[in-house]
């Protein structure tokens, strides 16, 4: 620091004190030759030239070093001012995956009340025929006019309906079971240990209601009793934003799509889950940019550009693997979900 | 002597010797990978060019943004090749050109004109693209 330097402190004292001691040799020479003397004279205007040069290009180098040091600086701050940029857009991002999130379990919710109203729909219309069938055989009995015919016949209604209902009300409570294993998985997005095949299946049971009205059939490939350590919730978003995205891109209204989930294991400790549809396929210009955020064809009529992205996001975070896509114009769209069985435990699992 | 014209790149200056016309100028930044393959050609044009004997006047726009150490040392040494052909009857020139605001390019054409007593040498603050 300034105040450590000593007051007459000079950068180029060493040289000052040469060129004082050839100044003085110059005096003592003054009576030599004059050859002698030009010699030495040119040589302490050169040395005095040099020093001059010196102290130039030492203020050349401090100023380029200033300027770096400058820039560095703006650098540093250009920088964090990127870095605080791109954490608020992340956030502004993870906003809009919980938004869209909600949105879907807006969907499921509606999908679930469908599809549980037909079992119960039978349910009710046996009762309600049980029930009928019941009074009538009642009015016989209170008029002991009843034959063996009759309650041969009732007991025959009375077995069926009741087998019926009791069919359709445990298959209205598997589907509830199901979907509320679900809905838990895609609010909580905690791991669990789970069935892959169950999980797929509960995810299309979910979507299934918006898929046959369409036409469209899934057929799904997937080994029995393949558990995975992972986050199901994670997974049947993934599923759902694929197959809704071939729903909604793959297809012109009332062509019926095949779409097929196969999953199969190339070593022990990995998924591969190949999901494709046989619709229009990706135009070129467009395959590079799905899984980007807000890329979407369909602005106007509601898309968000967000699906594929959430997707993309949800393999890469939570599940721990990647997600591809192969498409041509005309030859359908594969995706291939490539993930460990048991995924690694997150902190926030997005 | 043939004209020698070296267009600018991303680190080095535009040079143009028109030595027909005695006007030669170097403009732009100089931060050069190697400064020898830069400046030796120029050296070596100038001093055919100064050694012709009389020669026509020299003017010699300078009109540098940036440079580092290496170019300011040539440029040095091009000062004293001019000022030896000036001492030596030659009629020389130097424009020292700047942007106004940038005091610091006016202060190494003070500290550079310090050597030079027989050119002629000019300060000119030039707002850019005024010429």
């Amino acid at each position: 620091m300034a105040s450590g330097k000593p007051p007459d402190f000079n950068l180029f004292g060493a040289e000052e004190k040469v060129l004082a001691a050839a100044e003085g040799l110059e005096r003592r020479v003054a009576d030599g030759p004059e050859e002698l003397r030009a010699d030495v004279r040119a040589l302490v205007e050169a040395y005095r030239r040099a020093v001059r040069e010196q102290r130039r290009l030492v203020k050349v180098s401090d100023r380029l070093q200033g300027q770096l040091g400058t820039v560095n600086q703006e650098l540093a701050k250009r920088t964090a001012e990127a870095e605080e940029a791109l954490a608020r857009l992340r956030d502004a991002q993870e906003q809009l995956v919980q938004t869209e999130k909600l949105a879907s379990l807006g969907a499921l919710v509606g999908g679930v009340a469908h599809e549980i109203n037909t079992p119960v729909g039978i349910a009710l219309s046996c009762a309600s025929h049980l029930s009928d069938a019941t009074a009538a055989i009642h009015r016989l009995f209170a008029a002991d006019d009843i034959g063996v015919d009759d309650f041969q016949r009732y007991m025959d209604t009375a077995a069926d309906t009741a087998r019926l209902i009791l069919a359709n009300c445990e298959r209205a409570a598997a589907l509830i079971r199901s979907f509320k294993q679900v809905a838990v998985d895609r609010t909580t997005s905690e791991r669990r240990r789970f069935d892959l095949a169950a999980t797929i299946g509960a995810t299309l049971d979910s979507l299934g209601p918006g898929l046959r009205q369409a036409g469209h059939t899934v057929t799904v490939a997937c080994p029995a009793e393949l558990m995975m350590e992972s986050y199901p919730g994670a997974l049947g978003q993934v599923l759902t934003n694929l197959v809704m995205n071939s729903v909604v891109h793959g297809y012109d209204q009332g062509v019926a799509g095949r779409l097929s989930i196969r999953v199969d294991q190339p070593d022990p400790v990995t998924v591969r889950l190949v999901y494709a549809d046989d619709g229009k396929g990706i135009p070129d210009e467009y395959r590079a940019r799905v899984f980007d955020p807000f890329f979407t064809t369909r602005r106007g009529s509601g898309g968000t550009g967000l699906g594929l992205h959430i997707a993309h996001t949800l393999v890469r975070g939570s599940l721990g693997g990647t997600l591809t896509v192969d498409s041509a114009p005309g030859r359908g769209t594969t995706f291939t979900l490539v993930m460990p069985v048991t995924a690694e435990e997150r902190l926030s699992p997005g | 002597m043939e004209r020698l014209t070296i267009p600018a790149t991303e680190r080095s200056p535009e040079v143009d010797f028109d030595f027909a016309g005695g006007r030669l100028s170097i403009r732009g930044e100089s931060y050069p990978e190697d400064a020898a393959a830069l400046f030796g050609p120029l050296f070596a044009a100038l001093d055919r060019f100064l050694a012709a004997s009389p020669g026509p006047a020299i003017r010699f726009d300078f009109e540098l943004i940036y440079f580092n150490s290496s170019s300011a040392k040539a440029l040095m040494n091009m000062f004293q090749m001019l000022e030896k052909a000036a001492e030596g009857g030659r009629a020389v020139t130097v424009n020292w050109i700047f942007a106004p605001e940038d005091e610091t390019m006016r202060e190494f054409g003070e500290d550079f004109s310090e050597d030079l007593s027989h050119v002629r040498f000019h300060l000119v603050a030039t707002p850019p693209d005024g010429g």
